[in-house]
């Protein structure tokens, strides 16, 4: 080995023998990936049904959208925003008693408690909030509430495990002052966590409600109201128009509610 | 009877460290006591044994012939109700007012309404606006903590530990986050409070001078041990010596190092 030749210097990162092994490597995986994927793309495409290309630019400017029909959406649309709206600030609620059991240092017990916040956690963000708004439906039948519980139920998992691991790192000095006066858990809890915690806290409920936005807008499709629901419609009835009119709409109300969440975000940091 | 008694206090860490090694000492009503000792001579764990916010091995705490150590939840809360705790990190909660911050000394009288509600009584509102201009800080009340500097943060720990109406101040290491001279001024305000309130002080300090400056005794403290117990005047070069391993400001010091 080279190693022990005290002239020729080498970058003990970079040896030779080892980037000719790792761009093997990396060849490999490139060309197993490609290899997978010529059965996905190439077999697994109907080439037969795909059309002309003036028939694919005849179906894409019909989808250009039908400005006339905005008016007949702005209600729906209206509707996705305030889903999306009770739907965070349902989960934000549910994300306190959930955060705190979930938080190492605040949980009661870490046998029992502790594990049923992970838990709900995990079940949370490991669930689409599609499969949350199928379900809901078949309960509780269509419209926007089913679609509210969904959205709160895909969101409540996100803002707990932000919660509980800001709550796990809040700097420990003040709490310990505040159990030196004699304080008892909620004191403990409202003095010397919640005050650490509620920036964090705060900003990831609007960081959940951004997304909630963009939710909102599909689960209309599966029966769950708002914007959604239209778009659907009008697809299915070759309204491609109209359809395309609903996307406008989404992005417009996405856009939206981004300005306006950092808007409230960047107040939030300065004050 | 001493205001304060500490029997044969053991506390070993996980890790199999001896914090304490069976210590007795003895704060009497308007003393004033420095522990003096190196870092990790179990100054910080036994101002922490007392108040119970760790719990010691074995051993007795007792306060005004209350024995601490057998105390259960609740009375516990009660027992730390009189004795206010003052920090080397202040370990304010920077995100609250500084008025919120002396007012959260009343945490353990009031009921969980008014701690829920943040309602505190009109009372206690004007008793720490009083303490705040006590101590110094009249003009920042509603600042938040964090816009403070170091030496009027401190300042609102001292309030915030006042608060309680404290039968006895806990204080770790109070100027060792201060420059000399912010660190004089507060420890001349713990002073003189103590005095006025008549309410004796147990600090814990590494430095030799403010120790000898406004301790009325001093208990030294090595490996969890007391290796030293007697009048601030009865501290010699041999005794410091003795408590630090080696000999800090001696005229011989430098050559030994």
């Amino acid at each position: 080995m080279s190693a022990a030749n005290p002239i020729s210097i080498e970058n003990p990162l970079r040896r030779s023998a080892d980037l000719f092994r790792r761009y093997t490597i990396y060849t490999v995986v490139v060309a197993i990936i490609l290899a997978m994927s010529v059965h996905l793309l190439v077999l697994g495409t109907d080439w037969a049904r795909m059309g002309s290309p003036s028939e694919i630019a005849e179906t894409a400017i019909s989808l250009l959208p039908n400005l006339n029909f905005i008016p007949k959406i702005m209600s729906p649309l209206l509707d996705t925003a305030l889903m999306a709206f009770w739907g965070t600030l349902l989960a934000v609620a549910m994300s306190i008693p959930v955060s705190y059991l979930a938080a190492a240092t605040t949980t009661p017990s870490m046998i029992f408690t502790f594990p049923i916040g992970r838990g709900l956690i995990v079940l949370s963000r490991s669930t689409h909030e599609i499969i949350f708004a199928l379900i809901f439906v078949a309960c509780l039948g269509l419209g926007p509430l089913p679609g509210i519980i969904a959205l709160a139920c895909r969101s409540v998992g996100f803002m707990s495990k932000t919660t509980a691991e800001a709550m796990e790192n809040a700097d420990r000095g003040p709490i310990e002052a505040i159990v030196a006066t004699g304080a008892g858990q909620t004191a403990r809890f409202l003095f010397g966590v919640v005050p650490q915690v509620f920036p964090i806290f705060l900003g990831n409920a609007i960081f959940a409600f951004d997304a909630n936005v963009r939710r909102a807008a599909i689960l209309g499709m599966v029966g769950a109201g708002g914007i959604g629901l239209h778009f659907s419609e009008q697809m299915k009835s070759y309204n491609y128009g109209n359809a395309g009119a609903c996307v406008l709409a989404v992005v417009i109300l996405v856009i939206v509610g981004e300005i306006i969440s950092n808007r409230i975000r960047t107040k939030l940091i300065s004050g | 009877m001493a205001l304060l008694e500490v029997n044969d206090l053991r506390k070993s860490f996980a890790t199999g460290e001896k914090a304490l090694n069976g210590i007795d000492l003895r704060v009497e009503k308007r003393e004033i006591v420095a522990l003096l000792g190196l870092s990790g001579s179990g100054k910080s764990t036994l101002l922490r044994c007392i108040n119970r916010l760790v719990d010691p091995d074995s051993g007795q705490v007792v306060l005004d012939s209350i024995d601490i150590t057998s105390l259960g939840k609740h009375e516990l809360r009660k027992a730390r109700v009189q004795m206010g705790m003052i920090f080397q990190e202040f370990n304010l909660v920077n995100r609250l007012t500084v008025i919120e911050n002396v007012l959260s000394g009343t945490l353990g009288v009031v009921s969980l309404w008014r701690t829920i509600t943040r309602a505190f009584k009109k009372q206690d509102i004007h008793r720490a606006i009083e303490l705040c201009s006590r101590v110094g800080i009249a003009e920042h009340i509603t600042k938040r903590a964090d816009q403070l500097s170091g030496g009027q943060r401190q300042r609102v720990g001292i309030a915030r530990a006042l608060m309680q109406n404290p039968k006895l101040l806990l204080v770790d290491e109070p100027t060792s986050s201060l420059d000399p001279k912010i660190g004089a001024e507060v420890m001349e305000l713990v002073c003189e409070i103590a005095e006025e309130r008549q309410i004796p002080v147990l600090f814990s300090v590494h430095d030799i001078g403010v120790a000898r400056t406004y301790s009325q005794r001093i208990i030294g403290l090595q490996q969890g041990e007391k290796i030293f117990d007697e009048k601030t005047s009865a501290l010699d070069a041999k005794s410091i010596e003795h408590i630090y391993g080696f000999a800090p400001d001696g005229p011989s010091a430098a050559g030994a190092h």
